[in-house]
This record gives C-alpha cells, sequence and structure tokens, in this order.
C-alpha cells in the first residue's frame, strides 16, 4: 500500500506494525534454538567441545577448545558497527532534503554510502562466519559431530541466513537509491529495514554472549 | 429509532425484505473461476477457506470412521496395524491443522474487517497467499495416505519413535516437511490480521469497542506468532537429524527425547487455546443477539482471553506429568493449569450471565452455541481432573484423555464454529439455511456427540490405554466401544443433514436482508451477500453495540451502508488488483518443500521460481493508483 | 420446539444411563479398572480422584443445572419485550471468579502433598525390578537374585516393590492400571516408580500395557504381573533362578554330532535340586480368565496332530532354528542372544508375544511358524517354510517344516 493517507488507527504505516510482529514472532524463534544450546550444553558425549579440550579416546588425537574468542569478538564489533552505519542510512534517507554544507555533512548524509557500508560490514561478519565455520570443519567439529556441533551450527547458521536475508534487502535498497534515488517517502522503507537489522544485532549479542562468552 | 433492529422475529415468518433492484453486487455466484484464483478480496478468502476446511472436517472425519469400525469390537482387524497407525495419526493432524484453524481462518477472514468497519485486510496478497499454502500444503501431508505413506508417528511426533533410526520411511518426512508449510500460512494470516486489528479499525472503535470475536481472534493471533516458532523448530531439527544426520535426538549422541516434548507442547498447548477461543468468540456474538441484551461483562470476557492467552504459554508440561520431571516441576505445572481454569470457567459464567432475563430464540446458531456452553463445561472439568498429576498418572495416555479433548474440540470448537456457520451463513450466500434442518442436524449432533464420547471417560479410566489399533475382549472396554462406535456412527448422519441443509440453502434457501437476525454489529449492517467494497461509506463507531446503542452517526452510515446496488466504480473506491502471483509462490514454495523430498533440481528449480514471482509481486502495485 | 415434556425425557434417560455406567464401573467386570486401590499410592491417587470426582459432579450439576433453568425461564414470551440491557455486575464476576479459586484450592492442596509423597525414593528394602522397554516387549531383571525374565512378574505382596524404567529403543510407559500409577521409559533417562501392594491383595494376576505410542504393536505390548505371597515369592524365584531343566533323550538324532561341530548337543547341566524344581507357579485354576489373551490366530496353516520331540527341538533351538542368535535360556550354554525375549522359564508364562497370545502348542507353533503375521513389525523372522514374510513382501526361502516347529514347541514348552 502507498504511503498516502489511508486512514489508520494508529497513525503508523501497516508495515512498520508488521515488522514489529513479526520481529516478536523471530524472538520466540531464536528463544527455542538458544534454549536448545543452552539444554544440551556441556552434554556431548564426543568432543570437541566448545571451552574444553578433548582426548578422543579411540585415536588419542587432542582437539582444542574449538572457539576462538578474539576472532568472534573482532566479528561482533563488525557487526555491532554495521548497525552504526544502518542508523545512519536511515538518518541519511530521512534528511535527504537537508541542504549539506560540509564535506563531513555530505559524507554523513550519503545514503548510498551508507547502505553500503552496512551491507559490506553485514557481508564481513558473515565472511568471518564462514571462515569460522570452515576452520571448525577441519577441526573435526561437524553439524553432525555431537549435540554441540549440531545445536551451535544450527543456531549460528539460522542467525547467518537471517544477515544474509537483510545483506540482500539492504542490498535491494541501495540498488533503489542508484536507479531513482531514496527520498525521505522512502524512509519507512528503511526504516522496516533498520528495525530487522537492529533485531539481527541484538539477537547476535545473545548468541555471543551464551555461547561464546559464558562458559 | 434504530431502523434495521427487527425485533426477535421468528424465523418462519421472515422480516420483509425485497431485494434492490441490482441485487448486492452477486460477488459469490456470478464471479469466474478465474477471480477466485486470483482474488484478493478477503472474503472471497475466507470463503475458500470455509469450503476447503469443510472438505478436510468430512476427510478427518472419515478417518475417525474408520477408526470407530475397527474399535467397534475386540480384536477386530478391519484395517492393518501399519494402517490404522497412518489413519489415526492422520486423524489428530487433519483435524487439528486442516479442519478446525482454516475453520477459524474462514471467520477471521470474512469477519474481521467487516466486524472493524475495515474494506479488506492490511495486506490483502499476503491474506491469498496464507490460503494457497494452507491448500497445498494441505494437499501435500493428505495423498500420501493413497499410497499407504501417510504419517504415522502419532500427530504429536514424539522422538526417538519419529527419527529416522525407527520410522525410516517417507511417512514421517511428509509430517515434518508438511507442518512448516502449514506453519507459514498461519503465520503469515497471523501478522496480517494483527496489522488489520491494530490498525485499520474504523474511526470510533476503539479496542474496547471491537466485537468480542474480533478481539478472541486478536488474542489467537498473537498465540499464533509466539507458538508456532516453537514446532517450527522442533521440526527443523527432526527434519536436520532425518535427511542430513544431525544428533539432535540421536539417543547414541546423548540427545534427550524431552528436548521435543518441550518444544513440541510449549507449541501445543497455546495450540488447543487457538483451537478454542474463535469458537469462544463465535459464542459470544451469538448469545446476545438471540438473547437480545448484550454480552454479560464484555471486559472481563476480554481481559480473560487476554489472560488465557498468556497463561497458556506457563502449562505446557503438564502433557508430561508421566514423563518424570520431578515433584517441584510436577507441582508448578500442576498449580499453573489449576489457575488457567479460572478465567475459563468465568466465561461459562458471563454466557450464562447474558442469557438470563434475556427473550432467548432457539434459533439452531443459538443451540449450538448454547450446546458448546453445555458441553465445553464437560470438557473443562475433565481438564481439572488430569491437572493434578498423581490422578493423571492414571488417566494420562489413556482414553480418558481422548473423552476430555474431544469434548473441548468437538463439543467445544466444532460447536462454536457450527454455530458461526449457521449464524453467518445468510451474511455470506445472502440466503437463510432451513432452521428445521439445523435443528435436526443440532439434536442428532448432540446426541451423537455424547453417545461417542462420553464412554470413553470410562474406558480409560477402567484401563483402555490411547493410540492402539486393537484390544482383547473380557477387558471390560467392549460395551464403551460399541456405544462409541454407534455414537460415531450417528455423527455421520448429522453431518450429512448439515451439509445437504448447506448446500441446498446455498441455491435456494430463503433469501436474507442484512441482518435477518437483529444483531447488533456492523457487519448486519451491510447487505447480504456483502458487495465486495464491504462499506460503501467507513462508519463513525460511537459505540460497541452500534445497531442497538449507537447515535445517530451509526444509524445514517447504516442506512447507507445496506442499501447496496452500487458497484465500486460508482462510489469511488479503488479496490487491490486481482492476480495469481499469491498462488505462484505458495505453490513454488510448496513444491521446494516438495523438492527436500525429491530432489535437489526440483528444489533449486522451485526456489527459483518463487524468487521470481516473489519479485513481480514485492514490484507490482497493490491497487491502481488513487486520485 | 423444544417441548418440556420431551426434554425431561431425554433428561431421565441420560440420568440413567450415567448412573447405570456409574455402578458399572465398580463391577467385577472391569479387570483393569483404577478404581480399586491395592496400595498406599493406590489410596493417595484414589483420595484425589474421588475428590476430583465429587467436586467435578457438583460444578457440573451447578452449571448444567443453571444453564438449562437460564435456557428454559427466559426463552422468548414475546416480540415486543426488550429485555433489561444489563452490561454486568462486578460482584458477581468477583463471586464466580473466587468461588471456582477457592474450590481448586480443595485440589492443590492433596495434589502437591500426594506429588511429593510419592515421588520419594523407595524405601531400602525394597525389592527392586528393572524394566527395559523394548519395540514391542518387556524385560525384566530381578538384580538381587540375578533373574532375567520377560513380559510377566511375581512380586510379593506387603513389600514395597521399586521399578526402574528404562528403554532400549523408543519411548514407551509402564501400566498396571490396578496398581499403580503409570510411568514412562525414556531413552537416555532413568525413572522410577514404587508402591507396597497390601498383604490383602490375593494372589492372582493382573494385566499391564505399554501406555506410550511406540510403533505398530504399540497394542500388543502388554505383561503379566502376578501378586503371590512372600513365601510363594521366595519359592518362584528361587525356581527363576534355576537354569531350565528337561530330561529326554533324543527320539532320533537330528543331528550325527561332530567332535568339534557348533551344533553338538550341549552337556545336560547337573540336575535340579527338589527345591528349585518345586518353584511356584501360579495354579491354572487362579488365573483369571482376563489375563488368557482371547486374541484370535491368523490364518496361517499348521498341522496340530503333530507330536513333537522336545530333545530334538532344543537341537534345532540352536541348530536350523537360529533361535540362539536372539534367545537366551539359562542352562543352555549355546542360547544366549540376547535380542529377543530371555525363554529360560518360558513354558510357565500365562502368555507369549508380550501378553498377545495364550501360551500353548497351537499359538506357539503358528508364532515360531510366523512371527510377523502373529505380531506386526516385530523383528523375530519369519522361519516357517513356504510363509509369507509380510515385511520384505516375499515368501521366505528355505524355512522349517512343521515337524521342526513342533519339536521347538515341545522343547519350550518343557521349559518350565
Amino acid at each position: 500500500m502507498s504511503a498516502t493517507s489511508h486512514y489508520t488507527s494508529t497513525g503508523l504505516d501497516n508495515r512498520k506494525i508488521a515488522i514489529w510482529a513479526f520481529i516478536g514472532s523471530e524472538c520466540m524463534l531464536f528463544a527455542s534454538l538458544i534454549s536448545t544450546y543452552l539444554v544440551y550444553k556441556g552434554r556431548s558425549i564426543t568432543g570437541p567441545f566448545p571451552h574444553e579440550v578433548w582426548k578422543d579416546p579411540s585415536t588419542g588425537h587432542v582437539f582444542k577448545p574449538i572457539l576462538n574468542i578474539p576472532v568472534t569478538s573482532m566479528s561482533t564489533f563488525v557487526l555491532l558497527m554495521s548497525s552504526l552505519a544502518m542508523v545512519l542510512a536511515l538518518a541519511a534517507v530521512q534528511n535527504k532534503h537537508v541542504p549539506k554544507r560540509t564535506l563531513g555533512d555530505k559524507i554523513l548524509g550519503s545514503s548510498k554510502l551508507w547502505l553500503f557500508m552496512t551491507a559490506l560490514l553485514g557481508a564481513t561478519f558473515l565472511g568471518f562466519q564462514a571462515f569460522e565455520f570452515t576452520s571448525f570443519v577441519h577441526e573435526g567439529l561437524t553439524i553432525k559431530t555431537n549435540l554441540f556441533g549440531s545445536s551451535f551450527f544450527t543456531l549460528t547458521g539460522f542467525h547467518g541466513a537471517h544477515v544474509t536475508a537483510g545483506v540482500i534487502w539492504l542490498l535491494t535498497l541501495l540498488m533503489i537509491d542508484f536507479k531513482r534515488g531514496l527520498t525521505p517517502d522512502d524512509a519507512l522503507n528503511v526504516d522496516i529495514a533498520a528495525l530487522y537489522w537492529h533485531f539481527v544485532d541484538v539477537v547476535w549479542i545473545a548468541i555471543f554472549t551464551l555461547v561464546y562468552l559464558i562458559r | 429509532m434504530a431502523t434495521t433492529y427487527h425485533p426477535g422475529s421468528d424465523l418462519e415468518v421472515l422480516t420483509p425484505y425485497t431485494p434492490s433492484p441490482t441485487p448486492a453486487t452477486a460477488t459469490v455466484h456470478k464471479s469466474s473461476l478465474w477471480s477466485w484464483i486470483t482474488t484478493t478480496d478477503h472474503k472471497k478468502i475466507g470463503t475458500l477457506y470455509l469450503f476447503t476446511s469443510l472438505f478436510f472436517f468430512i476427510w478427518g472425519g472419515v478417518e475417525a470412521e474408520i477408526i470407530r469400525a475397527q474399535l467397534g469390537g475386540p480384536n477386530r482387524h478391519l484395517v492393518s496395524a501399519e494402517m490404522y497407525n497412518q489413519i489415526f495419526t492422520m486423524h489428530g493432524t487433519t483435524m487439528v491443522f486442516l479442519a478446525i484453524m482454516p475453520l477459524s481462518a474462514a471467520f477471521f477472514n470474512y469477519l474481521i474487517p467487516l466486524q472493524i468497519g475495515a474494506r479488506d485486510v492490511a495486506f490483502p496478497r499476503l491474506n491469498a497467499f496464507s490460503y494457497w499454502v494452507y491448500l497445498f500444503g494441505g494437499l501435500f501431508i493428505s495423498l500420501p495416505i493413497f499410497f499407504k505413506l501417510a504419517p504415522n508417528g502419532g500427530w504429536f511426533g514424539y522422538v526417538p519413535l519419529t527419527t529416522r533410526t525407527y520410522t525410516p520411511g517417507l511417512n514421517v518426512d511428509f509430517w515434518v516437511v508438511g507442518l512448516q508449510i502449514l506453519g507459514i500460512s498461519s503465520l503469515a494470516a497471523a501478522f496480517n490480521f494483527i496489522t488489520t486489528i491494530i490498525n485499520l479499525r474504523a474511526p470510533g472503535m476503539t479496542l474496547m469497542r471491537m466485537p468480542i470475536f474480533t478481539w478472541m481472534s486478536f488474542v489467537v493471533q498473537f498465540l499464533i506468532i509466539l507458538a508456532f516458532p516453537a514446532i517450527t523448530v522442533a521440526l527443523f531439527f527432526l527434519m536436520m537429524d532425518r535427511f542430513f544426520g544431525t544428533a539432535f535426538y540421536d539417543m547414541a549422541k546423548g540427545a534427550d527425547p524431552l528436548l521435543w516434548q518441550h518444544l513440541f507442547w510449549v507449541f501445543g498447548h497455546p495450540e488447543v487455546y487457538i483451537l478454542i477461543l474463535p469458537a469462544f468468540g463465535l459464542v459470544s456474538e451469538v448469545l446476545p443477539t438471540f438473547a437480545k441484551k448484550p454480552l454479560f461483562g464484555y471486559p472481563v470476557m476480554v481481559y480473560s482471553g487476554i489472560l488465557i492467552g498468556f497463561l497458556g504459554f506457563g502449562v505446557w508440561a503438564h502433557h508430561m506429568f508421566a514423563v518424570g520431571m520431578g515433584p517441584v516441576a510436577d507441582s508448578v505445572f500442576s498449580m499453573t493449569t489449576m489457575l488457567i481454569a479460572i478465567p475459563t470457567g468465568v466465561k461459562i459464567f458471563n454466557w450464562i450471565g447474558t442469557l438470563a432475563q434475556g427473550q432467548i430464540r432457539y434459533t439452531t446458531a443459538n443451540l449450538f452455541a448454547i450446546g458448546l456452553v453445555g458441553l465445553f463445561t464437560i470438557g473443562g472439568i475433565s481438564g481439572v481432573m488430569h491437572s493434578s498429576p498423581p490422578a493423571d498418572l492414571q488417566q494420562t495416555d489413556s482414553y480418558f484423555i481422548v473423552a476430555h479433548f474431544h469434548y473441548v474440540l468437538f463439543g467445544g470448537s466444532i460447536m462454536g464454529i457450527f454455530a458461526g456457520i449457521y449464524y453467518y451463513f445468510p451474511k455470506l450466500f445472502g440466503r437463510m439455511m432451513d432452521e428445521k434442518l439445523g435443528k435436526a442436524h443440532f439434536w442428532v449432533n448432540i446426541i451423537a456427540m455424547n453417545l461417542t464420547f462420553f464412554p470413553m471417560h470410562f474406558s480409560g479410566m477402567l484401563g483402555m490405554p490411547r493410540r492402539i489399533y486393537t484390544y482383547d475382549a473380557g477387558q471390560g472396554w467392549e460395551t464403551f466401544n460399541a456405544m462409541s462406535t454407534g455414537g460415531a456412527y450417528l455423527i455421520v448422519v448429522a453431518t450429512l443433514i448439515f451439509l445437504f441443509n448447506f448446500f441446498r440453502s446455498m441455491r435456494s434457501g430463503t433469501p436474507a436482508g442484512p441482518n435477518p437476525w437483529g444483531a447488533a454489529t456492523l457487519e448486519w449492517t451491510l447487505p447480504s451477500p456483502v458487495p465486495e467494497y464491504n462499506f460503501a461509506t467507513i462508519p463513525t463507531v460511537t459505540s460497541r453495540y452500534p445497531l442497538w446503542e449507537g447515535k445517530d452517526v451509526d444509524i445514517e452510515s447504516a442506512r447507507i451502508n445496506q442499501q447496496g446496488g452500487k458497484t465500486a466504480k460508482q462510489l469511488g473506491i479503488v479496490l487491490p488488483y486481482n492476480t495469481i502471483k499469491p498462488l505462484l509462490v505458495a505453490l513454488f514454495l510448496v513444491l521446494m518443500f516438495c523438492g527436500l523430498l525429491v530432489g535437489q533440481r526440483l528444489l533449486i528449480g522451485a526456489a527459483a521460481a518463487m524468487a521470481i514471482s516473489l519479485y513481480a509481486w514485492l514490484t507490482s502495485p497493490l491497487e491502481p493508483e488513487h486520485h | 420446539m423444544i417441548g418440556s415434556p420431551r426434554l425431561r425425557r431425554l433428561a431421565t434417560f441420560g440420568a440413567a444411563a450415567t448412573l447405570a455406567l456409574v455402578l458399572g464401573a465398580c463391577a467385577r467386570d472391569y479387570p483393569n479398572t483404577t478404581f480399586q486401590p491395592h496400595s498406599e499410592y493406590g489410596r493417595a491417587i484414589d483420595f484425589i480422584w474421588n475428590r476430583l470426582l465429587l467436586l467435578g459432579t457438583l460444578v457440573f450439576i451447578f452449571v448444567e443445572g443453571v444453564l438449562l433453568f437460564v435456557v428454559f425461564k427466559y426463552r422468548r414470551r414475546s416480540d415486543d419485550v426488550v429485555p433489561p440491557q444489563t452490561h454486568g455486575n462486578t460482584a458477581l464476576e468477583i463471586t464466580w471468579t473466587l468461588i471456582p479459586a477457592a474450590i481448586l484450592v480443595f485440589i492443590a492442596v492433596p495434589t502437591v502433598r500426594t506429588i511429593f509423597e510419592t515421588q520419594t525414593k523407595a524405601p531400602a528394602n525394597a525389592l527392586q525390578i528393572e524394566v527395559y522397554g523394548h519395540q514391542w516387549w518387556w524385560e525384566f531383571r530381578y538384580p538381587e537374585y540375578n533373574v532375567v525374565t520377560a513380559n510377566e512378574i511375581y512380586i510379593p505382596t506387603g513389600r514395597a516393590v521399586n521399578f526402574t524404567l528404562r528403554t532400549k529403543d523408543v519411548l514407551h510407559s509402564f501400566w498396571m492400571p490396578q496398581l499403580s500409577g503409570k510411568r514412562d521409559l525414556i531413552a537416555n533417562h532413568t525413572n522410577y516408580i514404587w508402591f507396597t501392594p497390601d498383604s490383602t491383595v490375593p494372589t492372582t494376576v493382573w494385566n499391564g500395557f505399554c501406555t506410550e505410542y511406540c510403533g505398530a504393536s504399540h497394542a500388543n505390548m502388554r505383561f503379566r504381573v502376578v501378586t503371590v505371597k512372600p513365601d510363594q515369592f521366595a519359592s518362584w524365584i528361587e525356581h527363576q533362578q534355576a537354569p531350565a531343566f528337561f530330561n529326554a533323550a533324543p527320539a532320533a538324532p537330528a543331528v550325527t554330532p561332530a567332535a568339534n561341530s557348533a551344533n553338538a548337543a550341549p552337556a545336560q547341566p547337573a540336575g535340579p535340586t527338589p527345591a528349585q524344581l518345586a518353584g511356584f507357579i501360579i495354579p491354572k485354576e487362579q488365573v483369571p480368565a482376563y489375563t488368557i489373551p482371547q486374541t484370535p490366530l491368523p490364518d496361517i496353516k499348521f498341522d496340530d496332530r503333530l507330536a513333537g520331540d522336545a530333545a530334538r527341538g532344543q537341537q534345532l533351538f540352536t541348530g536350523a532354528g537360529t533361535c540362539n542368535a536372539c534367545h537366551t535360556i539359562s542352562g543352555n550354554p549355546l542360547a544366549v542372544g540376547t535380542v529377543g525375549p530371555n525363554l529360560t522359564h518360558v513354558g510357565s508364562r500365562i502368555a507369549i508375544g508380550a501378553g498377545l497370545y495364550a501360551n500353548d502348542a497351537r499359538h506357539l507353533a503358528r508364532w515360531i511358524k510366523n512371527a510377523r503375521v502373529m505380531k506386526p513389525g516385530s523383528i523375530m523372522p519369519t522361519l516357517g517354510k513356504g510363509q509369507f514374510d509380510p515385511q520384505s513382501n516375499s515368501a521366505v526361502p528355505g524355512g522349517l517344516n512343521d515337524q521342526q516347529v513342533a519339536d521347538i514347541v515341545a522343547y519350550l514348552q518343557a521349559l518350565k
């Protein structure tokens, strides 16, 4: 529906309400996935384990703790910064018509730049995830290996899929910005994308805390 | 004063109604097949839901009849053990997901915009999408029975029985994938209705002026969006285990079967409130109309509905009293379960309060509504009996439970839905259903239902386990089972009466006016059947009962709206385009899921086709440009 | 419309039917009733149940009564009267919220008390029985006595019995309706249920059922519980501890024993003591009819006139029959399989096939010939020559002929 005045009971656009309902539902989805991870924490019969060493009794091979906190801290930082970029992108679209005098203003006010940065940082996060996952597989942890592998990869995989969808969404907005330019009339669309993006970020904070930081 | 309020006329003597020269858009009768396939009109979509779900109700009923034929006597072998296990699995799955939920959806779709004074739902194409996903998903999960490949793990699919280790065939694959498809349908619809109810209410319709059916439906949509993710995750894990060898339910790798049970019942318990609250809402609409007085305790009815929805997330493990959770968990869930009986009981009393001091008309719709009040009470009482774990350790997994949930689902949900069908049939089709046949349906039904399910309380407490394809003679269960089977056959008779009445009345029932019952809410200010644009002029609402207690402005817009005879164009109302895109996206989505079972090429091909049609959908306008 | 006389008739019929059903539930024709407690545990459940039933019935009568009263009293008498447009009544709302809450307290308090009372640990001197659920039979072990049996247990009255519940495959549930509540058998979990059968419980047999859907033959996963006096139990368990004995010279050697042949007839173990031989088994007259299965025989042809030879049967058991691949018979050193039920004293059991068929030659023979037709889903192979295997959808190649089956039957029947 177009943004032109359809009467609404709340004054909000339908899509704004829908995205919040959607986010509510997604909270339950990730809560179920995180709960599964926590329920199975410490119950894998064989390793590799997230925070402890494991010696395979049959081969004698010693597996280091598989999680790499320093590297994942970096990717977390990248994702957090992408949320900042998203905020700037939204502001840029909302303030498209405000005259920009200084170079600094122009940079801050470039929706193309910040949409691109958000997508880039998001994609970088995904790159980190891909690197991490492949190295885990090399080190002997696959999605089939044990309860930890299954619950970890499924949880982070779901999250990564959500980030991927977000990146595609952002690139689409970027494409539209290049084709016809995003105006304050499009602010709602960008706002909704921003809400989704921030949600995905918050979920990562929960995952990072519960999976990586807490032993 | 109120021009459309006809004080309780006996229905054999219809209020004088002359159809306007151009009958209010014969939307239902004269439209083409293509207009149905490409519709985004909530009324057409609601009608599609109604017919499809009635079909599945019969389908589930046939499955029930086979079950009862087999269990009518000891040691029968009408069907093999394996076939019986497929049939009882599908009976539950069909009735819950393909019959009762979509019957409720039919009412959500048709009624909610009309009740709140809107022209359609917030996202009309998404609405169509929900229906087509339901239809295709329903076929996906129902057709395998013809190949003896129907799901056979019970409707609740406990692991590790449903893992590939113990049930290697395609049966459970169909179930795991099919339910995820159906979940998408329900979730999409829920986002739609939440937005619609929050945002598209007519001016002056505050939340506490909304019709009670809309309120109950509102609560239900929240239950859906918060409960379905749990079963989605549970199913996803099972799917990953079955297809990709993950460890979620792999007992050898230390998995815990209770993970499935907790996830399933975190969904499963809110699900039963999803199944009953719409019926409660319908009863709350019907009783006041036929008692000629407002719903007793409307705010309490709203708050108790919200409370039931909320508490419904805190009782799930009462399905697990036999698994050994320990005394603390058993006690906590026992207490929360008893707690939830209170707002439920309060509703019963408020309904009785609605009838008290009224001038009650015994229309078929009202009989069914009263029937719900009476029968749900029985189901509620047996429910409270289950809430005590020591007693439940005898009751659980026996026919006592089967008795309980059929009283609340058949005596509750189905009775409420029948009430709604008889009540709203005139609004949908512009014709009345036959009252004599309706009453015959009611009486045969209520006798049959009690004859079928009341004896199960006894066979259960006398030791008969659930989910058994046969039982030995001399165990003390024969008489009760024979009674249940007799009752089940009688239910067939009742249903046939209903179907005959339904379809005959569609074609040749007495023409109905805008408000044949003398009801109070906005949908009754519109012609029957409702024109495509619903309201010629969006009313301003000043009361909970516009036609009974509304001010002049209510009445004036009602007068305009009920005249009908004009097209949208004549009124300058812009309606959404018809489009096939939602159907295509739904079709390719389901084909994509089929690809999980068939092969990668179908999976990828369907995914690509879905992406393309989705892109087309998202980039095309909903409706023509406004001026 | 609704005539008062018609409804009164209906109500009377309904009341009479209900009364008949309720009275009927107490009669002796209900062998699996949950309404007759036989232990403290049973009485605790019964106390709560009776309270639930009483309160439930009162609520039922009250609510339905008020409903019917209101529906009749306020039926439409005039089209012109507009009834009082009451919107609600706060005092009523509070009342009918608080009263149900109060009623629930009467259920909640004994509930929580009983939960904690019945989930304490079993007393130290309880008889320990380990239960292992299989698809679709019950493995029972008495660890203190080193006894392994299947599908049938004896328990002494007046002594606590503690069941330890584990499953070897999918979920099952252990239920003896007359004796106690049920408890699930959950993979990777150990559950417990214990109670003390009253000393007054007679020496008799009770039915048990699996009550968690576990696949094809869930309905056929039954067991028997025999309550006996303590001295009878001591005698029984001593007999169970002994290996299976029978003495018979082979009528004609089925296989010429080679020096190192794996099929050499096993050496006869030392003879049983008289006490062991005289082990208590519940007499046939005391076995109630409802514990003897009446499951009809599927259509499997077998020549019932054939006389079986137990000694030949013993050889076939570990020979052409390959029964020892899955079954253990204590005393037969070649029979140590653990896939299927322990058959050491199968001859004295009340039923076979996990409580599914009567334990006699007719049923045993057909069980051996085609277990898969006798019990859907059974992993015991179809053994009879030319028999159709429903799981592979084809006739079995080779197999045992009727005489061989009769011999094995004779052997098994001798294992008392």
